[in-house]
């Protein structure tokens, strides 16, 4: 075995989580994440994918184990004293979407997207209005820049909350299910923009139930049950010919549904 | 005996002071009573217990007993324990400030805990320092969902001040009770001072849904 040249851009090692003593979640995840990799997780509904997300992205604490972001530490617990350390400068280098869009429902299409920018990095703002015009414009909402979330339709509003997180150039994006909440006819425009981000090399870690989705846009894919990982590889592998049991189970299942 | 509406012409300056009065000390309120209601709603969602606990004291006393007393206990009371003689007219403001402190400490703790989970998740997913997503995010969009419910909590206020007729303000209500005694018509000068205060409370509470109905439509997601 050889050594990577380049640090990964995630290894999380032995992630344990659980919500209260009863519920136990990530029971020692071991994931590591290439650079310019597409990682797809799939899994039944409850098997702590949203929650693994929501680690990665330092919203929820963690019992046990750690994560490097990039080569460096950024989140870890050792479990005794109860504390999780995060890096909140190494998580701002992370954007993620969520299944209900969580738009500030007060501001203007541009103003979401311009908040952060001017709050975190004191961008000026006729700088980030016109970076936000253009990711508008590219992902085809230059008409609704100043509209409110309340006046966009469900695949309107994910393009949005999709060019917000861009907005501060994260070098990882997290999306947890950002179609599941979405009318059949909508899913297309959305999934159409995180191809488009694939395409220009952006490392992702997606979390889906839309098998083409997944097809399309992996270039590796986890599944996940019961809080550890069961299969893990290639998406033609895991997708096509899975070698575990279980994997096999939910593929069939799941593209039983679909087709 | 015959109605006689016309006999309240007469007394038209006495009841437009009297109103005066009212307007003045219900727009006093308002403006110390939502800024203190506003401070102690945040108290009462606080981390610290204490503060929780001294501002829900608070709040439960003052929404758990009639205003009546309260007003009676502020000019009575209070001038004998701070050692101090009250105005009327500073009796009143801080008995109806209390009172409206309270009500709409409420409106703001509910406001407050409306604004979802997942939109503090957002703020820290975009990076917001904490101060940014109080002001920018969480702070906005509890104030504008108050807004109707403060303006109802405005209305009672007006209706309440009333109240300080009893002890010797002269508002629209004393003025009316006045001149009630002094002509003998209460029928006559009580439901014009009635219609008075309905004349500006009514409009207040259809502005409340309208606002409600636009305030909803723009917040909801
Ligand atoms: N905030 C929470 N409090 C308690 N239990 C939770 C919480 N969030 C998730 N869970 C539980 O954790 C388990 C995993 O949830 P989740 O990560 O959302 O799974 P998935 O996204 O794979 O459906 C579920 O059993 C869920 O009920
Ligand atoms: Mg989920």
């Amino acid at each position: 075995m050889t050594a990577p040249i380049t640090p990964p851009l995630v290894r999380m090692q032995s992630l344990h989580k659980s919500y209260g003593p009863a519920i136990q979640v990530l029971k020692g995840l071991d994931i590591e994440m290439q650079p310019g990799e597409r990682l797809v997780v799939i899994g039944p509904s409850g098997g702590g994918k949203s929650t693994l997300l929501r680690v990665m992205m330092g919203l929820e604490k963690i019992d046990r184990g750690s994560i490097m972001f990039g080569g460096k530490p950024y989140i870890s617990s050792d479990g005794l004293d109860k504390k999780t350390k995060i890096d909140t400068e190494v998580r701002r280098s992370i954007g993620m979407v969520f299944q209900h869009y969580t738009l500030f429902p007060h501001l203007n299409v541009v103003e979401n997207l311009i908040l952060a920018p001017c709050k975190v990095r004191k961008e000026r703002k006729s700088d980030a209005t016109e970076r936000a015009v253009g990711l508008l414009t590219r992902f085809g909402l230059a008409g609704k820049a100043k509209a409110y979330p309340s006046q966009l339709s469900g695949g309107q509003k994910q393009r949005v909350a999709i060019a917000r997180a861009l907005m501060l150039d994260p070098k990882l994006m997290l999306f947890d299910e950002v179609t599941s909440a979405l009318d059949p006819e909508l899913v297309a425009e959305v999934e159409q923009v995180i191809l488009q981000l694939a395409a220009q090399k952006m490392p992702m870690m997606i979390v889906t139930h839309d098998m083409w989705f997944a097809k399309n846009i992996a270039s590796r894919v986890i599944f996940c049950a019961g809080g550890v990982v069961v299969e893990d590889g290639p998406p033609e592998q895991v997708l096509g010919s899975p070698k575990e049991e279980r994997t096999r189970d939910f593929i069939d299942r799941v593209f039983h549904i679909r087709q | 005996m015959a109605l006689d509406f016309s006999i309240i012409l007469r007394f038209q300056d006495a009841l437009l002071l009297g109103l005066w009065m009212t307007l003045k000390l219900t727009l006093i309120c308002v403006i110390l009573g939502c800024t203190f209601g506003f401070l102690v709603g945040l108290a009462r969602t606080s981390r610290s217990l204490a503060l929780r606990a001294i501002s829900s004291v608070y709040v439960e006393f003052f929404r758990g007993t009639p205003v009546l007393i309260q007003l009676f206990w502020i000019f009575f009371c209070l001038p004998m324990i701070l050692g101090i003689e009250l105005s009327n007219l500073a009796s009143g403001v801080i008995a109806l400030t209390l009172y409206m402190g309270a009500i709409t400490s409420e409106t703001f703790r509910a406001s407050l805990k409306s604004v979802g989970p997942e939109q503090l998740d957002a703020c820290i997913a975009l990076g917001l320092p904490r101060r940014n997503q109080v002001t920018n995010v969480i702070l906005p969009q509890a104030v504008l969902r108050a807004i109707p419910t403060l303006l109802s909590n405005c209305v009672s206020l007006f209706k309440e001040s009333a109240l300080v007729s009893a002890v010797g303000m002269a508002d629209l209500m004393f003025v009316g009770q006045n001149i009630s005694n002094n002509t003998a018509r209460p029928v006559e000068v009580l439901t014009i001072v009635a219609l008075i205060y309905f004349v500006i409370a009514f409009p207040l509470t259809r502005a409340v849904s309208l606002i409600e109905r636009r305030i909803l439509a723009k917040l909801a997601i």
